[in-house]
């Protein structure tokens, strides 16, 4: 769990076996981010002037949850949005995940999180609720509750207790 | 409090009752307007909407 920490620094807590799940589940991540539809990506010069994004939504639901459409009810203007603005928030996912990946890996016990490695916690542990709520298909907060025996069900509510104790740490 | 009030407050930079109520009007109709202005604005919010893992568009007003 995570702790308010001595000045605006956060204590992060871990037994065993939550690390050793976490960093599971963002191994799996940095797989699914790392890994997108790289069609898009061979034309060196669009790369080159930031265009290689991929235009279209993606047919993983999950993917497709991370990377949304920008406008509703406009597929145009949803292509060119996506065309100029996924490729930066694919690289600040993965940012974000690195951080958390870091702290894993560094550990000893016990880790200190400093603010600016606290934002990026929150996005990645969010982005992989949202992973592991799409693929277990939950869609409202009744589905939370469905069959707490089921393994994926757990541990959708221990990152949801865990995005908690960050957000009560930081506020 | 919720991840999505703290979103709003943090970015948006809006109070808690604010935040909450917005929160809460997501919750129960499934969405809000939290943000309106120019294109180039609203596309910055939307994108920052998604780097926090929330699920905003953007619409044209009529």
């Amino acid at each position: 769990m995570f702790k308010s920490g001595i000045g605006s620094k956060l204590t992060l807590k871990l037994d065993a076996a939550e690390l050793g799940v976490l960093t599971q589940l963002f191994d799996q991540m940095a797989e699914l981010l790392e890994d997108p539809d790289s069609e898009n990506n061979s034309d060196p010069l669009a790369k080159l002037l930031n265009m290689s994004g991929s235009t279209q939504i993606s047919e993983d639901p999950a993917l497709a949850r991370l990377f949304p459409d920008g406008y509703s009810g406009d597929e145009h203007a949803s292509t060119d949005f996506r065309r100029f603005t996924e490729q930066d928030l694919r690289a600040q996912k993965i940012a974000a995940l690195s951080v958390a990946r870091e702290t894993l890996a560094e550990w000893s016990g016990k880790s200190t999180v400093t603010p600016q490695q606290a934002q990026h916690w929150l996005k990645a542990l969010n982005d992989l609720r949202l992973v592991l709520g799409t693929r277990l298909e939950i869609t409202d907060e009744d589905d939370r509750y469905r069959d707490s025996d089921e393994p994926g069900i757990q541990l959708y509510n221990y990152l949801t207790y865990l995005q908690g104790t960050l957000i009560d740490a930081l506020t | 409090m919720t991840y999505v009030t703290y979103v709003f407050q943090s970015y948006f930079g809006y109070d808690k009752p604010k935040a909450e109520l917005l929160m809460l009007d997501v919750h129960e109709k499934g969405r809000a307007v939290v943000s309106s202005g120019t294109r180039e604005e609203m596309e910055r919010d939307v994108a920052a909407m998604h780097s926090y893992g929330l699920w905003a568009t953007l619409q044209k007003d009529d």
